[in-house]
Order: C-alpha cells, then sequence, then structure tokens
C-alpha cells in the first residue's frame, strides 16, 4: 500500500521542476513584458509585478519539489496539497476572469486558453499530492523503485496536457527561415570562420572582425576589406549547422546601380 | 542614425547572391512628384516656395487643386510662411494637392493632463525621443471617440498641424488599438513557406530627415538596429535590414515604387490595426514612410495610411 501512496511523488516532482524551469526560462527569454500579461498567474496582477509573480511561483515550486524529493516531511507535503488546490483555484480564476489567456503553467508553451483538461490536470494533482500526504518514504525512493502505478500517474497526466499538442504544431509548423529569429551574430561568425570560403579569403583581409554586418531574409552579410581597398561580403545562411556560404569581393569604387534622385525641378 | 555604409549593403548582399541591386523609385508612366518648401506668396493659381535647399520654386496650382491646413481650404487661403508638401504632376511643376503645416503623432501616451485643451506627451520610440503634444478643446471629441483608452501605456496616432512651435492634433488616425503599447498580438502561425507579397497598411510620419524617401520597417535584427523594440509585429514579417530594399505597391492607387529601409519600425510595428482607405486591409502597420514616398505612391498625408502590398524589391 505505501508503495500506491508514494507511487505519485515522482510525477510530482518532475512536474513541479519542468514548471519552475519554463517559468524561469519565459522570463529569461521574454523580452516584450506584455507578452506575460497573456499567461496565467500574471494575468491576474497588475504590470509591473508580472515578472517578480512568475519568479516567485518557480522558487515554490522548486522549493516544494526539493522537500518532496529528499524528506518526509509532512510540511512540504501539505505545501503541495496547498499549492495544487490554489493553482486549481487560480485557473478557475484566469478561466473566469481572462478567458482569452492561457494557464502559464509551462511558460509559454501553455500559451492556449484555459481549458477543462488544464483544470482538470491541476484537480489531479492535488489528488496525487493527497494521496502522497500518507507515503511513508521520501520522493527519491519511489525514483529508486519504480511501478507501474508512477507510469498509470504520468500517462494520467500526459493525456490532460494542452501543451503537447501545443508542441507538436510547433514542430509540424514551423516558421519559415526568414520569420525566425536567428542565432546570435557571434554564432553566426563563427560558423563564418569554420567554412572554407573564408580560409580561402582570410589571408587577404585586413581584419578578422567585420566592419558591418547585418541580416536580410534567411542570410547573414559580413562585409570585410580586404589589403587592396576591395570589400569582400560572406553571406552566410542562418538554417542548418553546416550552413552554405557564399562570398563576393566588390571593388571599392564599383557601387553598381545606385541613381541618385535629379532634383526637383530640374 | 550612424549607418555608414548602408547604401552599400545593397550592392554587396546582391553581389554575394548573385541577384539585381534594386534601384530606388518608380517607373510609373505618370509619377507623381513630392515637393516641399516653405510658402514665401501664394495665389490661386501660383505658388512660389523656398526648397530647403534655399532655392526659389514657381509652381502652377491646377484649376482642381486642394488644400488642406488643418481643415479643407482653397490653397489661395493658405498661409504664407507655411511649410508645404505638395504633390505635383508633370515633373514636379503643377501642384494638385497642398498640404500646409501638417505633422504627425505618433506614439505610447505617457501622461495627459489638463481638461479643457488635453496636454499629452507621447513617447515616439527610442530614435525619436519625446514629443509633448496639444489637443485643442474643439478637437478632443473627435479624438476621444478613436482612442477609447486615453491613458498612458496606451498608443495614441493622430494627425495635426504645427503651429507656433506646438503640434496640435486634429484628426486621429486610427481606431486606437484595444492592447497596452507593450502587448502587441503575436503573428498568426506561419504554415507554409514564406508569401512573396504581404499585405497590410503603410502609414507615413514626419520624423524622417526632409525630403527623405524611405521607409521604416519593423523586422529588422535587433541586434543589427541595436533597439530593443523592434521585431515586434502582429503581422508575419520576413527579417530584412536598413538598407533592403522594399516595392511598395498601393493597393489604392495602383502605384508602386522601390522604397530603401533607412530605419527601424518600432513604433509602427506596435500598432495591429487596419486601413479602411479604398477597402479594409488586412491588420498590422508592414511598413512606414517617409512624407515624400508616401505622397509620391499616392498617398493622401490626412487619411493617414493606404492599403499596402510589400515584397522584395
Amino acid at each position: 500500500m505505501t508503495l500506491v501512496l508514494a507511487s505519485q511523488l515522482p510525477a510530482l516532482i518532475v512536474l513541479l521542476v519542468l514548471g519552475a524551469v519554463a517559468k524561469v526560462l519565459t522570463v529569461r527569454s521574454g523580452g516584450e513584458v506584455g507578452s506575460l500579461a497573456r499567461l496565467g498567474p500574471a494575468a491576474l496582477v497588475p504590470a509591473r509585478v508580472e515578472v517578480p509573480m512568475l519568479i516567485v511561483c518557480a522558487i515554490g515550486e522548486l522549493v516544494i519539489a526539493t522537500g518532496l524529493l529528499v524528506t518526509t516531511a509532512p510540511i512540504f507535503r501539505w505545501m503541495a496539497v496547498a499549492f495544487f488546490a490554489m493553482c486549481t483555484y487560480v485557473l478557475l480564476e484566469v478561466r473566469r476572469r481572462r478567458p482569452d489567456v492561457g494557464c502559464g503553467c509551462f511558460g509559454e508553451v501553455s500559451g492556449a486558453p484555459v481549458g477543462l483538461r488544464s483544470v482538470a490536470r491541476t484537480t489531479v494533482l492535488t489528488g496525487m499530492a493527497v494521496l502522497s500526504l500518507w507515503a511513508e518514504e521520501p520522493g527519491w525512493l519511489a525514483f529508486a523503485q519504480p511501478s507501474w502505478f508512477v507510469a498509470a500517474g504520468i500517462v494520467v497526466l500526459l493525456v490532460l496536457s494542452p501543451e503537447l499538442e501545443e508542441m507538436a504544431d510547433r514542430l509540424r509548423y514551423r516558421a519559415p527561415c526568414e520569420q525566425r529569429r536567428g542565432p546570435a551574430v557571434e554564432v553566426t561568425l563563427a560558423r563564418l570562420r569554420s567554412s572554407g570560403p573564408w580560409r580561402l579569403h582570410q589571408e587577404q583581409l585586413t581584419a578578422a572582425e567585420p566592419y558591418d554586418s547585418w541580416r536580410e531574409l534567411c542570410w547573414r552579410f559580413f562585409a570585410f576589406e580586404r589589403r587592396d581597398g576591395a570589400d569582400v561580403v560572406f553571406a552566410v545562411y542562418l538554417s542548418g549547422r553546416r550552413p552554405a556560404v557564399r562570398v563576393a569581393v566588390v571593388n571599392a569604387e564599383d557601387s553598381g546601380a545606385m541613381p541618385v534622385y535629379t532634383p526637383v525641378s530640374a | 542614425m550612424g549607418y555608414p555604409s548602408v547604401e552599400r549593403r545593397r550592392v554587396l548582399a546582391a553581389a554575394a547572391l548573385g541577384r539585381e541591386v534594386g534601384a530606388p523609385g518608380s517607373e510609373q508612366a505618370d509619377p507623381l512628384r513630392a515637393v516641399m518648401g516653405d510658402i514665401r506668396d501664394i495665389s490661386p493659381h501660383l505658388v512660389i516656395i523656398e526648397t530647403p535647399e534655399g532655392d526659389e520654386e514657381r509652381l502652377v496650382i491646377a484649376p482642381w487643386a486642394t488644400a488642406w491646413h488643418g481643415g479643407e481650404l482653397v490653397p489661395g487661403d493658405l498661409p504664407v510662411g507655411s511649410t508645404v508638401i505638395m504633390r505635383t504632376l508633370r515633373d514636379g511643376r503643377v501642384v494638385e494637392r497642398l498640404w500646409a503645416g501638417i505633422t504627425r503623432l505618433t506614439g505610447t501616451i505617457l501622461s495627459v493632463e489638463g481638461r479643457k485643451d488635453v496636454t499629452v506627451q507621447l513617447d515616439c520610440g527610442p530614435h525619436r525621443g519625446r514629443r509633448t503634444i496639444v489637443v485643442p478643446y474643439r478637437a478632443t471629441g473627435r479624438i476621444l471617440v478613436r482612442h477609447a483608452r486615453f491613458e498612458p501605456g496606451f498608443l495614441f496616432d493622430a494627425i495635426g498641424i504645427r503651429k507656433d512651435g506646438v503640434s496640435l492634433a486634429l484628426l486621429p488616425a486610427t481606431s486606437q488599438p484595444a492592447y497596452p503599447a507593450r502587448a502587441v498580438p503575436a503573428p498568426p502561425p506561419a504554415y507554409a513557406g514564406l508569401q512573396s507579397r504581404i499585405s497590410g497598411t503603410a502609414t507615413w510620419s514626419d520624423v524622417f530627415d526632409e525630403e527623405d524617401r524611405g521607409a521604416a520597417y519593423p523586422m529588422v535584427e535587433r541586434s543589427d538596429v541595436g533597439c530593443s523594440d523592434a521585431e515586434v509585429s502582429c503581422v508575419g514579417l520576413p527579417y530584412l535590414a536598413i538598407g533592403s530594399m522594399l516595392q511598395v505597391r498601393n493597393a489604392c492607387t495602383h502605384r508602386s515604387a522601390n522604397v530603401p529601409i533607412v530605419a527601424c519600425g518600432c513604433v509602427a510595428g506596435r500598432f495591429c490595426d487596419r486601413c479602411v482607405e479604398c477597402d479594409t486591409s488586412p491588420r498590422g502597420r508592414i511598413v512606414e514612410l517617409s512624407p515624400f514616398s508616401y505622397v509620391e505612391l499616392g498617398g493622401d498625408l490626412v487619411k493617414g495610411c493606404f492599403n499596402a502590398q510589400i515584397g522584395l524589391g
């Protein structure tokens, strides 16, 4: 029987840790403060405390997860029950007051409006937390001795997770490279430096750093000056591990077809 | 802005990818030309202006010409000394539309003060600084009815005139988007490959240099332009750079022109609104043009926008 009682601890711990990590990642990557306003608990508080709210949530989850993992102290068990019960309430409240926002349970992936499945998931989690109140062993033991009950719990949670479909959709329908945020300039520059065209021209460049760099569609361009005054321009494709690199040498005076506007009344 | 080699970028990119270097300007048979200057003298049939270079020019006013200076006027009634932008035909000799002292006030509301004449402080974006504008009492009704959330943090867009150094907002340029400026909706998911042409609305802004032909585009890499507010748009736009050539087509007048990107459109990208100039456009400002480019594409500065299609020039 103790096996049954403790069996849900691994699921709870993993979910808590995942939730915390996802929230922190969302806060770190989310340059736009406004996008957080579409996420669960942050939607219910004023804009300036949105970020602290998500971080407090994440810290709380981590504390509870650690407590469940290493101790049998009832305080952490009760905290888990209280936490998931509160989540259920918050989700119901979000659903009632802001039907357009996502639950934010796993950060930005949980952007779909709160549905019955999300609510059912927190209810099941509350049930699991209540069940583990009477478990006699700490969480790590349940990890060490997995059972079918652990698997059953996880399957129930997976079925109730709308995020899975969201992630599958994101993989299936990726935005074209032209619209995706590209890798950092330094990463692309490193890829350029490991390419053949670079080795071919490297000797003749005056400086190792480009004097200009810009991105257009799926290409990033690096412009270098050559010893004889000409420009060497490299174009690096932004997608793929070993991207295509193109190169051209343009003479300084070759300004191409750049007509100037004639004055208004010629 | 300090991008010394922006013009060069186009040449270099074209050389690297083996494509044609796009030339700015229009290939229309009867091009419109925008002319700007300070009015020295004006009569019903002739206007004499001083251009920003200090030259004097005489232009014929067409019989059907109309003028705007806070309201529709007969061209002859425009005040001497005001700065005027004109849409001209026949190589800039015949004027058919005049806008005197027109200015556009676009940004995020920072503060709202006053009861009759409302003083509004606007944040016009990281490159354009702040602006203090006045909504005169007679215009408050018109402005407020299109700006439902007239409070700090929300967007503002109006067209007005400059008078004695003060910018007066007279006409709303849009129905204010219902979200705060920091919470722009995400673009719809992109399913298939990139579309070659993207539709939306094109607006104008008077913060470009005088007589500049160019565009501000929202989707430029933040690290390239050093602007943390870029890359925001509710339209699925491809990434381009300052210096890239855009082909802008006015869907209302069927005029098109190649316009270089000269600035980061970080304010324009926050507006997820429509233009109803000739038809209802899809949502989102895809490009913000300088007044000259806007006028030469056949846009009316008072209307504030036209339905546009953009492609890579």
